[in-house]
């Protein structure tokens, strides 16, 4: 599914009907709230590869950071002051 | 780091959080203008732009006359396409798989963040097109079973005498590429670890052939699950010799990833 995500097309179709996209690629139910959720954390517990994330992040609005920061227990605010310089982002 | 093409393209490099990375590019970009190399060999792993897990090359050598700006899901960047040799790359790929590198042999290649951010920071693009021509060699790091490190060392040395092997004059620049430190997933998002990222570059200079032996449990272990894009660093430095002079070193981990550059002659 993430991968269909490389294409501006892929990308558009999931932006405008999220469920009929998600009924294309044989995923389980649980797998599909993982995305309807947002669950980056479990969608890497489920092995989502971090690079295929990437894809869905840009889909649905969600920055590296913000997916690390929701991977870490943390808001992006809380995260961002872990970091050496805040600015690069 | 994907995040540099977009300050490249929106003109951010003299930011006060950019401008250390980017300064740190200017004397490699001057050293690189008076080597004036034929081509750019660069080392560098897809992240699911053009390749996917349907099928997913360990080892992946272009060989064209042009290689298309690939949309690794973030939109492409508007940047020209990368010239090829596509000749070149035909001599590479022939005394590559003599020498025992099964490459999967690519007459179409789509290139990302892996291959042009250090595009961006060691030959800039200009309105007439890139400075050098490139032979984009792809390496798995992203989804196990990775090539070990050795490997990627001995793929470097097998480089070299392909390169020295080629009938005409080339000069030929070897890029390794790959975050240092680095973990981008699970509740350990963010690590980062300076003093092992030192270690691996004083380590590059002085006594490579031990770092092939670093298997990719220690890495992800000491330097982050992504740090393990490291081994392509081998495959560079592989193409040296062992001791050839170091000339640029340089460290910035502003955010969630070591980046490390350091520069050789032979």
């Amino acid at each position: 599914m993430c991968e269909a995500l490389s294409s501006a097309h892929e990308r558009d179709a999931f932006k405008r009907d999220e469920e009929a996209f998600l009924s294309r690629f044989g995923l389980s139910d649980a797998e599909k709230n993982l995305v309807r959720s947002r669950d980056f954390k479990g969608l890497i517990e489920a092995g989502l590869n971090i690079y295929f994330m990437l894809k869905l992040g840009s889909a649905t609005g969600n920055s590296l950071y913000r997916m690390g920061a929701q991977m870490r227990g943390e808001s992006y605010e809380e995260f961002l002051s872990t970091r050496n310089i805040q600015g690069a982002v | 780091m994907p995040s540099v093409g977009p300050v490249v393209d929106r003109g951010r490099q003299d930011e006060p959080a950019w401008k250390p990375l980017f300064d740190a590019y200017v004397p490699v970009r001057e050293w690189l203008s008076r080597l004036k190399p034929d081509v750019a060999i660069v080392v560098y792993n897809d992240h699911g732009a053009d390749f996917s897990f349907d099928k997913y090359p360990t080892f992946a050598l272009g060989a064209s006359d042009q290689y298309a700006i690939g949309d690794e899901g973030f939109g492409k960047r508007a940047l020209p396409e990368v010239p090829g040799d596509a000749e070149f790359s035909i001599h590479l790929c022939e005394k590559l798989i003599e020498a025992e590198f099964d490459l999967t042999v690519c007459q179409e290649l789509a290139v990302e963040h892996g291959f042009l951010v250090p595009m961006n920071l060691c030959f800039p693009h200009t309105s007439s097109g890139w400075p050098v021509k490139c032979v984009p060699l792809e390496v798995n790091v992203i989804q196990h079973p990775l090539p070990t490190a050795r490997r990627c060392y001995r793929l470097g040395q097998a480089l070299r005498a392909a390169v020295e092997s080629y009938p005409g004059e080339k000069r030929v620049v070897v890029l390794g590429t790959g975050g240092m430190s680095h973990q981008l997933q699970g509740r350990r998002f963010g690590f980062m670890n300076e003093k092992f990222d030192q270690w691996f570059m004083d380590r590059l200079e002085s006594d490579p052939e031990s770092l092939a032996a670093l298997s990719h449990h220690r890495i992800m272990e000491e330097a982050g699950a992504e740090a393990v894009e490291l081994i392509m660093w081998l495959t560079m430095r592989g193409a040296l010799s062992p001791g050839a002079r170091r000339v640029h070193r340089h460290y910035y981990a502003p955010m969630t990833t070591g980046m490390g550059l350091i520069s050789f002659e032979d």
